[in-house]
């Protein structure tokens, strides 16, 4: 009885990391194009809100999840053209237009949010259907690994399948990204080259928020059916500390997301067996561990030599 | 070399554009008419014409800020000229961007290098060139690099990365970057300022294999015997305005000083020694490690007199930045001591250095000395903030600090109008007398001095020099690092030479010359019977 | 050099004050506009709804001290992030430092309560601003040794210490036959008093201004403060010259987590007398934009947190008469944000045709 329960565990336990790091991931994965550009956003999380909010009221309005999705994505992208905007053309300070975008995202969503669904009250608040998990054919079958590895949303497949090494090709096989790098540790070298820096920065951003809205989409339309303006919950911040974890590096900020993963979802567990522990504490491990992250990640090789600082031809 | 000047006025060349023969135009692979570019409250350019033929090395000439930097970076497509028109290869052009100029052939090597460290040779000459397809191809891109550097006899390990080769070398990335995507016009912008002597005349006798094999080069420097050396003709420029370009055979270094000036340039040196006094900065037996335990320095010995200064010669990237670190108490020793007056202050941190007595000048002034966003009299108690006679109370007494301030822009001739003025206004001059205004009225016993006079133009220098043999008469000891070897060896006592972290030798002035310097400088020891 | 749809601006010499000021001007122009324009979303007639909302703020007297009570907390943590933010110390943790100093003053206002009033003022005043120190000395002291970035660190802490008070809420501290989550109300003689009779305006509004006062001395003329901006403007330089980085950035984070504590402090004594977990409507992040359109200056702040406070107060009135949500004033504080930012690089460029034709 105890092995079946055991195993039980495991499998939730392990299923959920996939499911649970799947928001994170895509922000981070966002964040690490962005940041191989030079630019240091810190405006994922309001991207993130950006995308969960458009998400859910396409996803509502419209009845089509998978709109939903796709506008969560544009709205991401949007809010970062701004930031792009800020930051690359005008050069204000990266941190502070990073912040900035996280509060005007903040408010923004919130006041639609209250505009679009004046009827609706705290205590009904509005819900949709969330996305099915896919179960793949023949391979979902296979005990253990088939309920773990093979019965994802969608979204989560198109996170590890196909951005993962999308990404990891890009950076590393082609010209492109060849140039990404070379902008984010020295951008007046690869402009004296006819590079044109603010170019790559822009599409950076653009596609880093388009990630994180998708990361964003997948928590209102998969994961919680429904909107509340605290539904990221620092994932964006967390987001930001995994690249750094990960060393920029693709592979390693997806084992860093799964840990990530792996974590959260535990608490959750524990919490559902019914353990005898203020689950607030347990609430708090994912922000405690993301402290510990940045804490010894810190000496990380890995950062691009320009990063945060606005590149401006003399 | 070094020059001091007495003012004498000489006007500059009136433009005049001589008919040239039929052979002569044919020659011409740039010419350039008229061009003027300014920026807010400066003209840069003024009205430059010149040409330039092929296959010929020719030097732009001139202080710091006379406008060469800019013409070559108008060349290059980084700045759009005002007015004025520019011809390649007979046909006129708008150098838009720099994939304007790359595409014409025109290639550019700047003053800074632009390389990727982290990233290897091959990626750094690749990255960002144009070619088909969306992957790169290392290996034929190899093989197009490789035969080019057969070519010109150039030796550089092509699958290494840029943070692991010494500097001289990376100056070849920077050559090979622009020949790979085919330039046959280089602008090369004071590409000896990192090289020993013997790595110049290597560097030297390349560029003319080049350009006998058709390329042509401008070679943008402010070192005069750099262009009787290399040089077929040589362009003038003073503030902006061309003063004249002249066959260099047909010129003396004085002439090209005078012209480069404007005033009658005597060489003279006016240091008058004085008999030193007791020891005040003693380093023994350093040794000073990275945090992956790689040597930074090593075994430096080294004894600093009151009255007395010390240079220190050597090519930039070879420890002085973590001397002078160490010094200034930023950073730690793994063995070894420093005695300060016979008290041992190895390991102090800064503030107790700057107690004991230790006055610095940074290398890069505005990165490391100043606060560019605040007024000058911030600037100016900066390290000594804390001091009683600023305050009454604990709080700060403005009066007091104006007063101290004023006196200060007083006996450094500050140009400024008020304490209040913010620093970013100021020149560089200016903004280097606020140093030498803030260290030298700390009192110190011990002055280090680095690279105090880049990028300042004669008048600054020559300023700078005087305050540092004044304090030095005023009683104390002083080292003096710095990459110009004119500065060394006017200013200095005892010329030491730094190489790769290590001591190369240590003797005074009188005794040695410049070619044995540079020797040392390139790590050649010399041999002892 | 700004090149955006076939203009060319570049850089001015120096930008001088009346420009940089009409340039603010016009940046919240704008803000109002597209302020308007968000309005209008909501059904609402914009001169009407503002109309509201101007009365409510500053309509009369009693408004106008109401407008008060919603700014203490405001310059409470606007203050902190000046510290913080002219060394260059990224605080965004000034949230969780508001909480960490309410957590204090809850304790000493619901134990102390056999000593008499102002001793336990003082005592709810000391005890606010050692905790709001202590959650900010953990981001400080990582910061310091380790390196790590206080942006992130004192975010997580934020969501630390909501757990935490969410967890003592509905266990150890929670006020029993009670439906929300609070604690028992202090008593009488331990809540701040009022400075305006029969107004909600309390001593911390008084508290707020003499830490704005404090604030500038310290920063402005100090060598102690002086040391602060040095770091935020040059920490290379302020390094060279002998002024202690990490000494400075843990005491930086420090005090700035102790202002924000204090203002926790003061908003329980004065206003709610009791914990509950929505005694902040965002002061900690709303403080950042207000730190920045203040220019990181005290005046500034005090000047910025009255404007908000007047928003906060009067949208209340806008939305009971109008029906545009509340929600709309965190919405317009990022917009002015945005706007005056931009606005204000900007101004430092003038505008040039490009040239087409050399």
């Amino acid at each position: 009885m105890n092995d079946i329960f055991q195993t039980v565990f495991l499998i939730s336990l392990l299923s959920g990391m996939i499911r649970i790091a799947t928001p994170i991931f895509f922000a981070a994965l966002g964040e690490l194009i962005v940041e191989r550009s030079g630019i240091l956003n810190l405006g994922v999380e309001g991207a993130m809100l950006a995308g969960a909010f458009v998400g859910f009221v396409g996803g509502f309005l419209t009845g089509s999840l998978w709109l939903g999705v796709l506008l969560g994505i544009m709205a991401g992208g949007l809010l970062n053209l701004l930031m792009a905007f800020m930051s690359v053309t005008l050069k204000v300070d990266q941190t502070v237009a990073g912040l900035t975008i996280n509060l005007f995202s903040a408010g923004l969503t919130f006041y639609l949010f209250r505009i679009i669904f004046k009827g609706f009250g705290s205590s009904n608040l509005p819900n949709l259907h969330t996305f099915n998990v896919i179960r793949i054919p023949i391979l979902s079958s296979i005990p253990f690994i088939g309920e773990v590895l093979f019965s994802q949303y969608l979204l989560s497949y198109i996170a590890f399948l196909v951005v993962l090494p999308g990404i990891f090709f890009f950076l590393y096989r082609t010209k492109y990204g060849l140039n990404l790098r070379c902008i984010g540790e020295n951008p007046e070298a690869m402009d004296m080259k006819g590079v044109k820096v603010s170019r790559y920065q822009y599409l950076a951003l653009i596609f880093g928020g388009m990630m994180a809205g998708a990361g964003g989409a997948f928590l209102t339309l998969a994961s919680a059916g429904l909107f509340v303006s605290e539904i990221i919950g620092g994932r964006g911040w967390i987001a930001i500390a995994i690249v750094i974890f990960g060393d920029w590096k693709p592979f390693r900020i997806m084992l860093a997301a799964l840990f990530f993963g792996l974590l959260d979802t535990f608490q959750l567990q524990i919490q559902g067996i019914g353990v005898q522990f203020p689950y607030q504490i347990l609430l708090t491990l994912p922000y405690i561990l993301t402290i510990v992250a940045v804490a010894i990640g810190r000496r990380r090789a890995g950062a691009p030599i320009h990063l945060g600082i606005p590149y401006k031809r003399k | 070399m070094m020059v001091l000047v007495q003012d004498i006025k000489l006007a500059a060349k009136p433009l005049i554009l001589l008919p040239m023969s039929q052979e002569e135009i044919k020659e011409i692979i740039l010419r350039v008419e008229n061009l003027s570019k300014s920026f807010p409250g400066v003209l840069a350019n003024d009205r430059i014409s010149l040409d330039i033929r092929k296959g010929e090395i020719h030097c732009l000439l001139g202080e710091n800020g006379a406008g060469k930097s800019t013409l070559a970076e108008c060349l290059y497509g980084t700045y759009h000229p005002d007015s004025g028109k520019i011809f390649f290869k007979g046909e006129e052009v708008r150098l838009a961007s720099h994939q304007d100029a790359i595409s014409l052939g025109i290639g550019m090597v700047h003053q800074h290098f632009q390389l990727v460290p982290p990233m290897t040779v091959m990626e750094n000459i690749v990255a960002g060139t144009v070619h088909k397809g969306i992957g790169i191809n290392i290996r034929q891109a190899t093989e197009k690099v490789e035969k080019i550097c057969r070519n010109y006899g150039i030796e550089l390990p092509l699958n290494n990365i840029i943070s692991q080769l010494p500097v001289g070398q990376q100056q070849w990335v920077e050559i090979l970057k622009a020949l790979y995507v085919g330039a046959e016009f280089l602008l090369l912008d004071e590409p000896t300022a990192v090289l020993t002597p013997q790595e110049i005349k290597r560097f030297f006798s390349i560029l003319t294999k080049m350009t006998r094999a058709g390329l042509s080069i401008i070679l943008i420097t402010h070192k005069l015997n750099e262009v009787m050396d290399i040089s077929d003709r040589v362009t003038v420029m003073r503030k902006g305005k061309l003063i004249d370009t002249v066959d260099t055979a047909d010129v003396t270094q004085e002439n090209l000083a005078r012209m480069m000036v404007g005033r009658e340039v005597v060489f003279l040196i006016t240091n008058e020694k004085v008999p030193p006094g007791e020891t005040v900065l003693e380093i023994s037996d350093l040794q000073v490690v990275n945090a992956k335990h790689r040597s930074l320095l090593k075994d430096i010995n080294l004894r600093v007199r009151r009255k007395e200064i010390i240079g220190l010669a050597g090519v930039s990237g070879n420890g002085q930045r973590d001397l002078f670190d160490v010094i200034v108490g930023v950073r730690k020793i793994a063995s070894g001591k420093i005695l300060l007056d016979q008290e041992d202050v190895s390991n102090s941190p800064p503030w107790t250095m700057l107690k004991k007595g230790i006055a610095s000048i940074p290398q890069d002034r505005i990165e490391e000395g100043l606060l560019m966003e605040a007024p000058i009299y911030e600037n100016i108690i900066l390290g000594i903030q804390r001091c009683a006679q600023f305050r009454s109370g604990i709080l700060f007494n403005r009066r007091k600090i104006n007063a101290f301030s004023r006196e200060k822009m007083r006996d450094f001739d500050i140009m400024a109008g008020s304490p209040l003025q913010r620093v970013d206004t100021l020149s560089g001059g200016n903004l280097q007398k606020v140093i030498l205004a803030r260290e030298f009225s700390q009192n110190p016993k011990f002055l280090l001095a680095s690279q105090p006079t880049r990028g300042l133009d004669v008048g600054a220098i020559e300023y700078v020099h005087k305050c540092l043999l004044d304090l030095r008469n005023s009683g104390v000891g002083i080292l003096l690092i710095s990459e110009e070897l004119g500065e060394i060896f006017h200013l200095s006592d005892y010329i030491a030479v730094i190489y790769k972290g290590e001591i190369m030798g240590f003797c005074p002035t009188e005794d040695t010359t410049v070619e044995e310097v540079g020797l040392l400088m390139a790590g050649i020891r010399e041999s002892t019977p | 050099m700004i090149s955006i749809f076939g203009l060319t601006l570049e850089p001015r010499k120096k930008t001088s004050i009346p420009l940089q000021t009409a340039a603010i001007l016009v940046g919240l122009v704008a803000a109002f506009l597209v302020s308007a324009a968000l309005i209008a979303t909501a059904g609402a007639n914009v001169f009407n709804a503002l109309g509201y909302m101007f009365k409510g703020a500053y309509g009369d007297w009693d408004a106008f001290v109401e407008t008060l009570v919603q700014a203490t907390p405001l310059i409470f943590t606007g203050l902190a992030i000046v510290v913080a933010f002219r060394a260059k110390v990224f605080n965004i943790g000034a949230e969780g430092q508001f909480f960490a100093g309410a957590m204090a003053a809850t304790w000493i206002g619901l134990h102390l309560t056999g000593l008499p009033g102002p001793v336990v003022w003082v005592l709810i005043i000391i005890g606010s601003i050692i905790a709001g120190g202590i959650w900010g000395f953990i981001p400080g002291i990582l910061k310091a040794t380790l390196g790590a970035s206080e942006i992130i660190t004192t975010v997580m802490l934020n969501y630390v210490i909501l757990y935490i008070i969410s967890y003592l809420l509905s266990g150890p501290w929670r006020e029993p036959d009670q439906f929300y989550l609070q604690t028992a109300w202090f008593p009488d003689h331990c809540r701040f008093p009022a400075v305006v009779p029969l107004s909600r305006l309390h001593l911390g509004f008084i508290i707020s201004l003499v830490l704005a006062a404090v604030v500038y001395l310290l920063l402005w003329k100090t060598p102690f403060g002086f040391e602060i901006r040095s770091i935020g403007i040059n920490p290379r330089a302020s390094r060279y010259k002998g002024i202690r980085i990490k000494k400075t950035l843990v005491l930086v984070m420090v005090i700035s987590g102790a202002i924000a504590g204090l203002g926790g402090g003061s908003e329980i004594a004065g206003l709610h007398q009791q914990l509950r977990l929505d005694i902040s409507t965002g002061y900690g992040y709303t403080a950042i934009i207000i730190a920045l359109l203040g220019r990181l200056h005290p005046v500034g702040v005090i000047i910025v947190a009255i404007f908000f406070g007047g928003l906060v107060n009067g949208s209340t009135s806008m939305q009971i008469n109008t029906g545009v949500p509340v929600a709309l004033v965190h919405c317009i504080q990022g917009v002015v944000l945005i706007f005056v930012l931009t606005a204000e690089v900007l101004a430092t460029y003038r505008i040039r045709r490009t040239e087409i034709d050399e």
